[in-house]
C-alpha cells in the first residue's frame, strides 16, 4: 500500500482524539493524486473527503490491513508502525506548524531505511506551507 | 470584516449605548450591571473572572482548575484536565464572536481571558510592540540554554493570532519561554488554523493560576471547544506549566536561578521593561563607596566613579546586600 499521513513539527498526528489540522487544498490534492486507485481510510477520515464526493473511497474500520498492493491508504487516527511491512511508499505531508499531540507517527523513517525520493511545498487554505515528502526504501 | 474595523464599530456602539443608558436612567458606572471587579485566585484553588463586559455578553464568575490537582512538573509542557473535556455549558456555545479580558486584581495580575473566536476577531496584520506592558513578576533575564535566551516572555493569554490583541495588559502575563512556545503556542496554532479553515467559532478560555499572592502564575488553564460542530474539531481542557527546564523560579517575585552546574545567566535591563534580576549567586561587582551602590563591571555608571571611590568585590551578591550595599538600578546586578 501507499501510505498517506499528515504530521506536525513534532511528528504528531492527533490530540485528544481529534486530528491536529486539516486543509481543503490538501484534501483535493490527495483526491487528485489517488484518482483511478483505491483510497482507503476509516470512518473518522471519511468526513473531510465526503463533500468532494470522490469515487475511489474505500471505508473500513481497519484500512491499513485492507489496503492492497498499489492501493492508497490515508491514516489519521491509526498509527502506521504496526503495518510497516505492508507499506510500499509513504507520502508524508508536513503542516510546518507545532500543534499539541498525543498520537505520533510511529515509523522512524531514517532509522528504518526510508529515504526521501521527492519533496515539494505548496500553500493550503489555512496553512502557508504544506510540505509533501515521498519516501521509498 | 477583520478585527480593526470591527473594534472601532464596537467602541462606537459601546459609547453610544452607554450614553443612552445614562441619559435614560441617570445611573453612573458603579450602578451598571455586571461591573464587579476581577480578582485572580487568592488561593490556589480558584481564579475568578470579572463579569464586566465591553464587547460581549456578561461572563459569570467561574472557577478554574485547582493547583492541588495538577501533577508536579516533570518536563511535559501540559497535562489534560478532566480527560481533556472542556467545562463549558451548552448555553455558552454561541455562534457570535466576542472577547473579554478580566480587570487586573489589586496586585496587578491578570485574570481569566475568554473569547468566542470567529474569523472576524482574527488579525490580518503583523503583531505590534508589546514591550510597554510589564506584567507582574517581570524580569528581563537571559540563560544561554533557553531557546531565544530570555527566560520570560510576555505571554498572551489569548494569542495574538486569535484575537489580535497587542499591548493589552489584561491579556499578558510573565511566562517562561517554555510555557509560551511548548505549552500555549501549539494550542493557539491548532485553534487558529481550525477557524481559518472552517470559518467556525471556537469558545476559548485561558486562566492564569497563581498560588496565593505570587506575582508569577504557576501555569495556565486553557479550555476550548468549537461551536458549530459541537467540539468535533476543537476540544481541549489542559493545564500548561509555567516552568522552564533547568531554571528554578521563585513564583512570589519572578526571580530565578539556573539549576544546572554549567548553566549561566545574565540580566539585561537595557531594553524597556527591565527590572532587577539577581540570579547569579557569585560574581564580580564594582562598589562605589560614596554612594553605597554596587554595579556590574560593564555598567556605564562605573566609568563615572572616581578610582579612589571604587572597590572591586568578588563573591556572593547576598553578602553585599547583607552589608547594606544597594544594587544599581541601571545595570541591576
Amino acid at each position: 500500500m501507499i501510505l498517506i499521513a499528515c504530521i506536525d513539527d513534532g511528528g504528531g498526528m492527533m490530540f485528544n482524539g481529534r486530528r491536529q489540522s486539516r486543509d481543503s487544498v490538501l484534501t483535493k490534492h490527495i483526491i487528485g493524486i489517488t484518482a483511478g486507485k483505491k483510497l482507503w481510510m476509516d470512518k473518522y477520515s471519511e468526513k473531510i473527503f465526503v463533500s468532494e464526493k470522490p469515487g475511489n473511497l474505500m471505508i473500513s474500520p481497519d484500512p491499513l490491513t485492507e489496503a492492497g498492493k498499489g492501493d492508497y491508504c490515508f491514516t489519521e487516527d491509526i498509527q502506521p508502525g504496526a503495518y510497516e511491512d505492508r507499506i510500499e511508499m509513504i507520502m508524508l505531508y508536513r503542516w510546518n506548524r507545532a500543534y499539541p499531540s498525543d498520537l505520533l507517527f510511529d515509523i522512524p523513517l531514517e532509522e528504518h531505511g526510508w529515504k526521501v525520493s521527492a519533496a515539494r511545498d505548496f500553500a493550503g487554505t489555512s496553512h502557508d506551507k504544506i510540505t509533501e515528502e515521498v519516501y521509498m526504501r | 470584516m477583520k478585527k480593526p474595523g470591527m473594534r472601532k464599530w464596537n467602541k462606537f456602539f459601546a459609547v453610544m449605548s452607554l450614553a443612552l443608558i445614562l441619559a435614560l436612567t441617570g445611573c453612573g458606572m458603579s450602578g451598571t450591571s455586571g461591573s464587579s471587579s476581577s480578582v485572580p485566585s487568592s488561593t490556589s484553588s480558584a481564579a475568578e473572572e470579572s463579569s464586566q463586559e465591553t464587547s460581549g455578553p456578561a461572563v459569570k464568575t467561574e472557577k478554574a482548575v485547582s493547583l492541588g490537582k495538577i501533577p508536579k512538573f516533570s518536563g511535559k509542557a501540559y497535562v489534560n484536565i478532566k480527560h481533556g473535556k472542556p467545562d463549558f455549558k451548552k448555553s455558552e456555545l454561541k455562534k457570535k464572536s466576542y472577547e473579554h479580558y478580566s480587570d487586573l486584581d489589586s496586585l496587578g495580575r491578570c485574570g481569566t481571558a475568554k473569547a468566542c473566536i470567529g474569523k472576524n476577531l482574527m488579525p490580518d496584520g503583523e503583531r505590534g510592540s508589546i514591550g510597554s506592558v510589564r506584567p507582574t513578576g517581570w524580569h528581563l533575564i537571559k540563560y544561554d540554554f533557553v531557546s531565544g535566551k530570555y527566560l520570560y516572555n510576555r505571554c498572551h493569554l489569548i494569542g495574538y493570532q486569535l484575537t489580535g490583541e497587542n499591548a493589552n495588559a489584561r491579556n499578558l502575563i510573565t511566562g517562561t519561554r517554555f510555557l509560551n512556545i511548548e505549552g500555549m503556542l501549539p494550542f493557539e496554532n491548532m485553534t487558529a488554523d481550525y477557524i481559518k479553515e472552517t470559518g467556525n467559532h471556537v469558545l476559548y478560555k485561558v486562566t492564569p493560576i497563581y498560588k496565593k499572592n505570587n506575582l508569577v502564575a504557576s501555569g495556565v488553564h486553557m479550555e476550548a471547544e468549537s461551536v458549530e460542530d459541537k467540539g468535533d474539531g476543537i476540544s481541549f481542557n489542559i493545564y500548561a506549566y509555567n516552568n522552564q527546564p533547568g531554571v528554578k523560579i521563585d513564583y512570589a517575585t519572578g526571580e530565578s536561578r539556573a539549576t544546572g552546574k554549567n548553566s549561566s545567566s545574565t540580566s539585561d535591563n537595557s531594553a524597556s521593561g527591565g527590572s532587577s534580576a539577581n540570579v547569579a549567586s557569585k560574581g564580580t561587582y564594582v562598589i562605589c563607596i560614596t554612594t553605597g551602590k554596587f554595579h556590574r563591571p560593564s555598567c556605564p555608571s562605573v566609568k563615572q566613579i572616581k578610582a579612589s571611590n571604587k572597590k572591586i568585590y568578588k563573591g556572593k551578591r547576598k553578602v553585599l546586600i547583607n552589608d547594606g550595599y544597594v544594587p544599581c538600578k541601571r545595570c541591576c546586578p
